[in-house]
């Protein structure tokens, strides 16, 4: 039977980590079945080199070394490899351990467990009842689109990458190439904000709209990321949130309580129906339809001619 | 795979020096510090005794359990050093630190777990050194109503009560009602799940939209009832419920972005026929009238139709005027 791989990976960081001195290519191999077992030099070398990689994914230093006769040898130093000491409190242990379980994303959910088992064996005090004594809030990171974790990646090595993207209102989709600057959740969903350049513009990008593969280039990009990023204001701006008019409208009494609650004033006009000013940026119209019969648009005018237009578009059917 | 490879060796180096320290710890203990099943536990157990610095040496580890307790027969086949805890790497600091922040920024969340997790993480941010820069490149924000929240939140640790004024966009209505919170869940809005008393029924509520809350002096009383997992989302559609098929043009793909659906089938135009399943087919009647010409109810009739009625209806208040 096949060695298992988690084998493999365990016994190369601790020969690694146990070793005082570089370990030549030949004698870790000499030192561990599963290379042992390695039916050629070319698969031998080939597993090798993937299993440096992983072991550098889970954070271990390797060192590469070249002795007098020219040789490569390996280790894991221990300086570079120690965690240095950190003091948790039992309540700050417990807060890390709800933090822990918030991400539904595979490989950042493996990463927060194993960041907390790291400190755990370091001495993390355990919990002793975590839904005794704090908040009974069970938070959730939702990530759902597959270029999240390719985006992740490349935003993290600096990577440009090409992905298609359809525009929310776009037929087709179209490829852009973008320096990947940061992602963002907001309200559930994901933005990615980086540098459009075929536009030659900062631009961002929600992740449920790029279709198909993000690829990443090889090399690093060296361009300025910047410290901080506006991907909440955009959204905002997109969602007409950035509010510079203001609707009169009538609303049936004890109905549309949203629109009650972003109302700047009230006034029950006693028929029946009271009156609303709201201030809005852009959308209105497509949320006001959504009421039908109970709302009708006193002003503006354009505001008015929008909504009749979309009730007509409904009423053909 | 129940786990991969991965995983399970950065797993198994912790357990090293975790068990190093702990001669005779318990399955159970263990499993529940590093937050994994007994089996899965068990599974790395049958791995280390494979493991060691030098494999014809014959130093393997030689770690052993009786399904009860954990030996460690020989602890000098590793080094005190290389049994050190480990420092973090990237990605461990990244979605720590990530996760930490995003809940720290909740609003209501109770002040002390606020300062306990910031004094956390600025603990973890110096232990993880250069590691920590990554996660620069990430962060979450939770939208939570705070007064709301810190009302649900005090209701649930004194096991109250809680009486509110909910808003169902489905209904357009405001409905008073008697809840027994069980928890608060956070997917990019805040909820509270709970036994209505009103439906009697699990229900979950989201709290920007609750007009008012109050917390009652009954004690909160749910019924022993199994929490969902909710990684797939809050609303989960059962399979006896009604289907509804809309088309969309370009300008109404968003729907298959809000909605949960089965299917969304590309269109020659660019558009999308989206299929999904709901309790309610009449809570689309907003959806019907929103979409306007970017899109249409195919099925049922019955929706369609009182889509187009109320279009009717509505622009009759703008006749003579229009």
């Amino acid at each position: 039977m096949a060695i298992a791989k988690a084998e493999r990976l365990m016994n190369l960081a601790l020969c690694l980590l146990g070793t005082g001195r570089p370990l030549s290519k030949r004698e870790l191999r000499g030192s561990i079945e599963a290379y042992l077992e390695a039916n050629s030099d070319d698969s031998f070398n080939r597993m090798f080199e993937r299993d440096k990689d992983d072991l550098r994914e889970l954070g271990l230093v390797i060192a590469t070394v070249e002795n007098l006769d020219g040789e490569i040898g390996y280790l894991a130093r221990r300086d570079s490899n120690r965690l240095p000491p950190v003091t948790l409190d039992a309540e700050e242990a417990a807060a890390l351990g709800l933090a822990a379980k918030v991400w539904q994303q595979a490989r950042l959910a493996g990463a927060a467990s194993g960041a907390l088992q790291k400190l755990r064996a370091a001495g993390l005090p355990e919990d002793v009842d975590p839904y005794e004594a704090h908040s009974a809030l069970e938070p959730r990171i939702p990530v759902h689109e597959a270029s999240f974790e390719p985006l992740m990646l490349a935003c993290r090595d600096r990577r440009a990458v090409v992905f298609d993207y359809r525009k929310a209102t776009a037929a087709r989709p179209a490829q852009r190439h973008v320096e990947p600057w940061a992602l963002e959740c907001w309200r559930g969903h994901w933005y990615l904000a980086g540098w459009d350049r075929d536009r030659g513009a900062e631009r961002v990008f929600r992740l449920s709209r790029i279709t198909g593969k993000v690829r990443s280039r090889a090399g690093r990009f060296t361009a300025d990321v910047p410290d901080v990023v506006t991907v909440r204001e955009t959204v905002a701006s997109w969602a007409g949130e950035t509010a510079d008019r203001t609707a009169r409208i009538r609303l049936r009494s004890g109905s549309g309580y949203p629109l009650r609650a972003k109302a700047s004033a009230v006034r029950d006009l006693g028929d029946g129906w009271d009156e609303l000013e709201i201030p809005y940026g852009h959308g209105l119209d497509a949320w006001l339809v959504e009421f039908g019969p109970d709302v009708v648009v006193l002003e503006p005018a354009e505001l008015r001619a929008e909504v009749v237009d979309r009730l007509r578009a409904v009423a053909k059917g | 795979m129940a786990t991969n490879a991965i995983d399970q060796t950065r797993r198994m180096l912790s357990l090293v020096t975790y068990l190093r320290e702990r001669p005779g710890a318990r399955v159970e203990d263990v499993a529940r510090a590093f937050g994994i099943t007994e089996d899965e536990l068990i599974s790395d157990l049958d791995i280390l005794p494979l493991c060691g610095t030098s494999f014809r040496g014959g130093d393997l580890l030689d770690i052993d359990t009786d399904g009860d307790r954990i030996w460690w027969r020989n602890p000098g086949a590793l080094s005190a050093e290389a049994a050190a805890p480990l420092r973090l790497a990237a990605d461990e600091a990244t979605a720590l630190l990530v996760a930490a922040r995003a809940v720290s920024t909740l609003p209501g969340l109770r002040e002390s777990d606020r300062l306990a997790l910031l004094r956390a993480t600025a603990k973890l941010e110096a232990a993880a050194g250069e590691a920590a820069g990554a996660s620069a490149r990430l962060s979450v924000t939770f939208e939570s109503e705070g007064g709301v929240f810190a009302d649900v939140d005090r209701a649930i640790s004194e096991r109250r009560r809680l009486w509110i004024r909910y808003y169902s966009p489905a209904r357009d209505e405001v409905t008073e009602r008697e809840i027994d919170p069980i928890r608060l869940v956070s997917v990019g809005h805040t909820y509270v799940e709970a036994w209505c008393r009103r439906s009697e029924a699990r229900r979950t509520f989201r709290l920007d939209r609750v007009a008012e809350i109050r917390i009652l002096d009954e004690p909160s009383a749910p019924p022993e009832i199994e929490l969902r997992d909710l990684s797939e989302g809050l609303v989960q559609p059962a399979a006896e419920d009604p289907e509804v098929v809309i088309e969309v043009g370009p300008g109404g793909r968003w729907v298959a972005e809000y909605y949960p659906h089965d299917s969304a089938e590309e269109l020659a135009d660019g558009g999308l026929r989206i299929t999904l399943r709901t309790p309610d087919p009449s809570s689309l009647r907003r959806l019907a009238l929103r979409l306007g010409r970017d899109g249409r109810i195919v099925s049922p009739l019955g929706l369609a139709e009182s889509a187009r009625q109320a279009a009717g209806e509505a622009l009759a208040a703008y006749d003579g005027h229009g």
